[in-house]
Order: C-alpha cells, then structure tokens, then sequence
C-alpha cells in the first residue's frame, strides 16, 4: 500500500509522509476519501487505489430503498443535479453481500455512511453494523435532500442532531463522521451539536437544494422538482461553511462540495479541512483521485509543508 | 466481458452524414475486440487538462453516453447527434483530436440465430441497430423501418419513416409496424430510439407475442453503475425495481420496462 504511493511519485517517496492526516481515530495515508455514492469499486478500474486515504460507500438503509423516479440527473451550466432517492438494497444485503467485498478488495479504511428514519433505527444499523471488524467508521447522513422524513430531516436541528450523536457514539467506539447539510440555517450550532454530543469528526457538505427547468415547456428537468446540487458551482459555498465550521468545532473536518483538483483541495485544507473527498468530480474526470494526489503531492514538497501545517491556516 | 476503462484516443476519421449527425472513427483493436452489439462508450472531447480549467475559462462537463455504431477490425465507429452542449462539443472535433473514452459499458444485445426479426429505430436510435445487424446478418432474416422528424434524421434501411414526409412514408414508423409483422412473421423485434417509439414497440410486440429487445437512452453520471442516477423502473407490475441503464442495460426485455412509470 505505501509501496503503491511511493511509486507514484517517483523519485520524490517524502511526499507520502507530508500527505499523512488524521479523521478524528483514524490515520489516514493521504487527505483524500471519496463523498458517499459518487464511487464505488468500478472505479479502481481506471487507476492505483492508493492516492485514497479513506473509503466511503454509497449510504445504506435499514430496508431496501427503491430511489425517486427517473429522471435523476440534469448537468447545469456548473454542476450537477441529482435525485437519486438513496437507492440501495437494504443493510442485511450490504453485510451479506458488499462488506465481504469491500473487505477483500478494499486498502484503506471503510467508512460506512448510513441514513435512518428515526434514532432507533440508525442505533439498530449501527449495532449491526458493529458486528463487521472491517469496518472503520460511520458517516452519519443527516443531510440527504432528496429523501422525505429522513435524511436531512434529522440535519436541520441542533438540538435533534445532538440526541442522535448522543445515541450513536455510546454505541461505537469507531470513527463516528456526522454529515452536514448546507440548506440550514446556522451550520455552527449544528455541527457544535454534534461535537459536543460525541462525535469524532464532522463532514460538509452534503447537496444544497437545486433545480432546473426546460424553458422551451416549462418542464422540470428532474422528476421531483428539487434535487441535490453538486459540483464545481457549490465550491464557494462549502468553502465558506468549512471555514466556518472549522472556527466553532475542534474535531476534523471532511470536507467536500465542488472540488475538482489539488488546488481546490488546498482552498479547503486553507479554511480548516483535515481531509477532502471527491464526488462530481469522479463523473467528470475518472483520473481526478490520482491526480489530485499528485498535485498535492508536488505542491507540499516544493514548500516543504505537511498537510497538518497547513489546516486551519487561512489568512483574511 | 472487460470492465470499462478510461483511454484516449486520436480520432482518425470524422464523417459528415447530415446537418445534425456525423460519424467519429478511433483505431483500437484490443477495444474492437472487446465491443459488442448494444454496447456504449462514455465519450468526451479532450479539450483543456482538467488541472487548467480555470485558466482555460472552460467547466469541465460530463461525459456522453454513445453507443457503438461499428465495429470491425480495430475501427470503432461513433454516430453522434447533435443535441446539446456536449454533443456539439464532439461536433468541433476533426482527425488527430483526441477522445476521451470510458468503456466499453453495459450489455449488448442477445444475439438471435435462425429468426425473422424486425428492427426498429428512430432518429439517432440508428447505431445501434446497424452494429447488430452486421452481426446477425448471416444467420437471420432481417427487416429494418426506420423514422425521423425529417429527411436529415433517415439513413439506409428498408422501410423509412419521415413526420413530415419529406421522404419515404408519412407519419411516425409505428404506424407501419403491424403491418410488417403480419406480412414478415415477425417474431424478434430490436428496437432503439425515442421513449414513445419505445412504448408502442413494446405495447405491440407484447400484442403480438414478439421476442423484443430495446436500447434505453438514459441522462448518465458515472457510465460505470456508480451513481444510479440512469436507473429505469424493470421487472413486474407487481414487482419491479429500478435498475442501472449503464450497467444492467443498456438493452432490456421490453416486456419487463414499465413504460406507464417512464
């Protein structure tokens, strides 16, 4: 595995241990994860998993999830939009069928990210989730847009955020990720909530609120209206969030929204990320993960900076 | 089957075929060979690094969905449409520019031996259905109708459909269909194009008690079974899920697409 990132970067191996960071309990091999349903093991067929330093699967439910009715997706003039619905086949499938896989093929740490209707049900998940040692954390989906009566339903209030968390970290002493959503009012108190509840670290942003209209018959180009936004249009604003986050909590940041290269990346790592993920992105190029890597790579030798000099450190 | 993977590629041929299609030929003998009749590639013009997007002023954009048009020898063919900004973006390519491709993806067609079979196409549904018939010629009976709005949108078959009638027969290529299967003894149909094509194939072959395969057309993310955002609804009226047109598709049993949820 550091064989693999060391070949990648040539004669230049220092690079591999400026690239170290940490999520909350785990120590991740490089700064970049991938944002939940965006990638999946298909990936690895385009290029060297080792530039990810975490895995984080598409969110599951306790039942088997049908998804919204189709059309999903629209590409606007920056970003995309989409209302997948949390399409899955359940939590009983994806222990039987996926963690096995994912155990086999899989060589940087599995982040599970799960969505539940009520406390009880995302503590049923968690407990059972606990039963696979492959596992090595959770992302908590309390920011899903495109799910009624889950998902973002739990996001949008502190106080419900907090008994949640609450619940969750008694049962777990694995990393516990919880994911915000931009489309509330003050993210802060949200992610305060969750901090001081026991979570390990925080992960932003999930997609705002988006849509997009025919204007030739006033036809929504998505089935459900709304959908979720993402890509390179919804950087600013995870940027502007993660800097905000990062100035009321003290655990990690994961974050993501609109990054598409190292330099990106490094905006985020500026306003107070621990790590990156990348989603829109790997639709629009399969090589982004290695890339960014490389970039990364390249730019913290030549300054001769690790990542953790560098989180936080934004000047205004 | 291979996996789909990410290649660039030069293109060696760009053909002129009306105002709105044209033809993109890449040389690739080990994906020539990996091709099949139904398949597509995730194509995209290379254009700036995504690393210098910024300076370039240009907004990295999502791969197209297309299916393989030929395929012989090493020489790939894509017939493209011009219908939006990415697809006019693969209209301003000429030989020696480079595409970038993901594929081959999903499954091909199920390929019949000693049939009467019937295809059915309409507009830029075409590819498709010519790769197929190259394959199946020589152990089936084939007939092909195709449509279009206009004249632009027709290509060579045996019996053709325009709306307006600016050549072959007027109306849409459904109106001619039953007709077909009685005189021909139908009894596979392949059919790829417009939803509403689609559904009343389906609606007759189903009538008609037709083998039917079709080639779903899907907006796509990923190409590779990722993101579910191309899923359609396939199974029963009592049981049915939706299912990936990238990876479970693109061709599915007509009679299992719930077309009144499309």
């Amino acid at each position: 595995m550091g064989a693999a990132l060391d070949a990648q970067f040539g004669i230049r191996p220092n690079a591999c241990k400026l690239l170290k960071t940490k999520l909350g309990k785990l120590e991740l091999k490089t700064p970049l994860a991938v944002a939940s349903g965006t990638f999946d093991l298909e990936n690895f067929e385009f290029f060297d998993p080792a530039c990810l330093g975490a895995f984080v699967c598409k969110t599951i439910t306790m039942e088997p999830k049908k998804g919204n009715p189709p059309p999903r997706l629209y590409e606007t003039d920056a970003g995309l939009l989409n209302s997948i619905g949390l399409q899955n086949s359940g939590l009983d499938a994806f222990i039987k069928e996926k963690v096995p896989i994912y155990n086999k093929k899989l060589t940087m740490p599995l982040i599970v990210s799960i969505s539940g209707a009520s406390i009880a049900e995302f503590c049923a998940m968690l407990e059972r989730l606990e039963c696979c040692p492959e596992i090595s954390g959770y992302e908590i989906n309390v920011s899903c847009p495109n799910v009624e009566n889950e998902g973002i339903a739990f996001g949008r209030e502190a106080n419900t955020v907090f008994h949640l968390v609450e619940a969750l970290a008694k049962l777990t002493s694995k990393e516990l990720c919880i994911k915000l959503s931009p489309n509330v009012s003050d993210i802060s108190s949200i992610a305060q909530a969750a901090e001081e509840a026991g979570a390990s670290s925080i992960a932003l942003i999930n997609s705002l609120y988006g849509m997009a209209i025919d204007y030739r018959n006033g036809k929504s180009f998505i089935k459900k209206g709304i959908a979720g936004y993402t890509g390179c249009g919804i950087k600013p604003i995870a940027l502007a969030l993660t800097y905000k986050v990062a100035q009321t909590v003290k655990i990690p940041i994961l974050a993501m929204g609109g990054i598409y290269n190292w330099r990106d990346a490094l905006e985020f790592i500026w306003a107070g990320a621990s790590a990156i993920a990348l989603g829109t992105a790997n639709f629009i190029n399969p090589l982004a993960a290695p890339e960014l890597i490389m970039g990364l790579g390249e730019f913290l030798l030549a300054h001769n900076k690790s990542i953790n000099e560098l989180i936080g450190k934004v000047r205004t | 089957m291979i996996k789909p993977q990410y290649h660039q590629r030069a293109i060696q041929l760009r053909e002129e075929l009306s105002d709105n299609y044209f033809i993109l030929w890449i040389w690739d003998e080990t994906l020539g060979a990996a091709g099949k009749p139904g398949q597509f590639y995730e194509i995209r013009a290379v254009s700036a690094p995504i690393t210098t997007s910024f300076a370039e002023q240009t907004i990295p954009k999502l791969y197209k969905p297309v299916s393989i048009y030929d395929n012989q020898g090493g020489r790939i063919g894509f017939m493209i449409k011009k219908v939006g900004p990415g697809t006019v973006a693969l209209s301003r390519l000429h030989a020696g520019d480079t595409l970038e491709i993901i594929g081959p993806c999903g499954n091909g067609f199920p390929i019949v031996i000693g049939r009467r079979v019937l295809l059915i196409s309409g507009g830029i549904g075409y590819p498709p259905l010519w790769y197929l018939q190259k394959e199946i010629i020589n152990h089936n009976q084939i007939y092909w109708m195709h449509g279009g709005a206009s004249q632009g949108d027709v290509f060579p078959c045996d019996e053709i459909w325009t709306e307006d009638g600016s050549i072959g027969r007027k109306g849409k290529v459904c109106d001619g269909l039953q007709a077909v299967i009685d005189k021909y003894k139908i009894d596979t149909m392949y059919s790829c194009g417009p939803q509403g094509l689609l559904k009343a194939a389906a609606e007759m072959s189903i009538r008609n008690n037709i083998e039917h395969y079709c080639s779903l057309e899907s907006y796509m993310a990923c190409g590779i079974g990722v993101c579910y955002g191309c899923a359609v609804p396939i199974g029963t009226p009592e049981n049915w899920t939706y299912r990936r047109v990238c990876k479970d598709g693109p061709v599915f049993n007509a009679r299992e697409v719930r077309w009144e949820l499309l």
